[in-house]
């Protein structure tokens, strides 16, 4: 295969597989910690407000490591910098 | 696509160029300038029902700081009511047809968190004195100093790419979806990037009164 096709099919296949692979463990991570809130939340519930409320930072921590990959995913797709040094 | 991530020059104003974005945060801004002038005309102690809802709104995020750091509701309430007021805005704005969310733009939201970067020594320093505030970056153990400082800069890098990824990821969802089907498909994207925009700003808002609160409180109290 000629250099350029092996690069925009490289790129491409990494951009697909790392949002594939980047969202499963975040995902997981919020899983675990919505369970973990519903539960004292059962146990306690006129604590229901600052549990949702640290439920809702902590999910928003994971899920800017999704939102890590997710952007990326768009710069190699969308906004590829080493484009310029392939198609010369 | 690639106009979303490096916006085009629209015209070029006092010899800056002026992008999509720049004429997105003049409305917005236009908008609640606007809006805070209209309904702040012959105040009252009684309240109306239109100054109700910005004394609604400024109770709210003063609730919001008070139940995080007592004590320091009032001092922080400017910097933090803008910035929810400001991004809560810019992130509904792209429902508007023909705004962009500013904050969609990294180079906003990396400004939005520059502002935080260096309120956080601002205050620091005003409430605690340089000594003291120096001292802090030493105080468990000195060798914990660089990893003070890299820090910082990790959790100003964080916020802004989690409000623009968020923003930005969006918006490139509703434009494929309009690629597919243009008229109905967007609409439940649309509906749920309301929801996510206003809960980023939430966001935005209460990791900023947790950085500003670690900054200020004194350990001796």
């Amino acid at each position: 295969m000629q250099g350029e096709i092996l690069f925009l099919c490289i790129t491409v296949f990494t951009a697909g597989f790392s949002i594939a692979l980047g969202v499963m463990f975040p995902a997981m991570g919020q899983g675990k910690a919505c369970s973990q809130a519903l539960e004292s939340i059962a146990r306690q519930p006129e604590a229901a407000g600052p549990i949702s409320r640290t439920l809702f930072v902590g999910l928003a921590m994971l899920e800017s490591l999704a939102i890590y990959v997710l952007v990326v995913s768009f710069i190699l797709l969308f906004a590829n910098p080493l484009l310029k040094y392939v198609f010369k | 696509m690639e106009e979303m991530l490096n916006p085009h020059v629209l015209f070029v104003l006092f010899g800056i160029p002026v992008t999509k974005t720049v004429v997105s945060t003049w409305v917005v801004m236009g908008f609640l300038v606007l809006f805070s002038f209209l309904l702040t005309r012959k105040m009252r102690l009684v309240p109306t029902r239109m100054q109700n809802i910005l004394e609604l709104f400024v109770e709210a995020i003063l609730h919001l700081i008070e139940d995080m750091s007592p004590g320091n509701g009032r001092k922080f309430l400017p910097l933090v009511g803008t910035l929810a007021l400001f991004i809560g805005t810019s992130d509904v704005a792209g429902l508007v047809p023909g705004l962009k969310p500013p904050t969609s733009d990294f180079n906003t939201t990396l400004a939005l968190a520059l502002i935080i970067f260096f309120a956080v020594p601002f205050y620091g320093i005003k409430v605690r004195g340089w000594k003291n505030y120096l001292k802090s970056y030493f105080s468990p153990s000195p060798i914990l100093a660089p990893f003070h400082i890299i820090s910082e800069i990790t959790r100003t890098f964080s916020l802004a790419l989690r409000l623009f990824g968020n923003i930005m990821g969006e918006e490139i969802i509703i434009a494929i979806l309009f690629l597919l089907s243009p008229l109905f498909l967007p609409l439940p994207m649309m509906l749920f990037s309301i929801f996510t925009g206003i809960i980023q700003a939430y966001i935005f808002t209460v990791l900023s009164v947790v950085y500003l609160s670690a900054a200020v409180e004194s350990s001796g109290h």
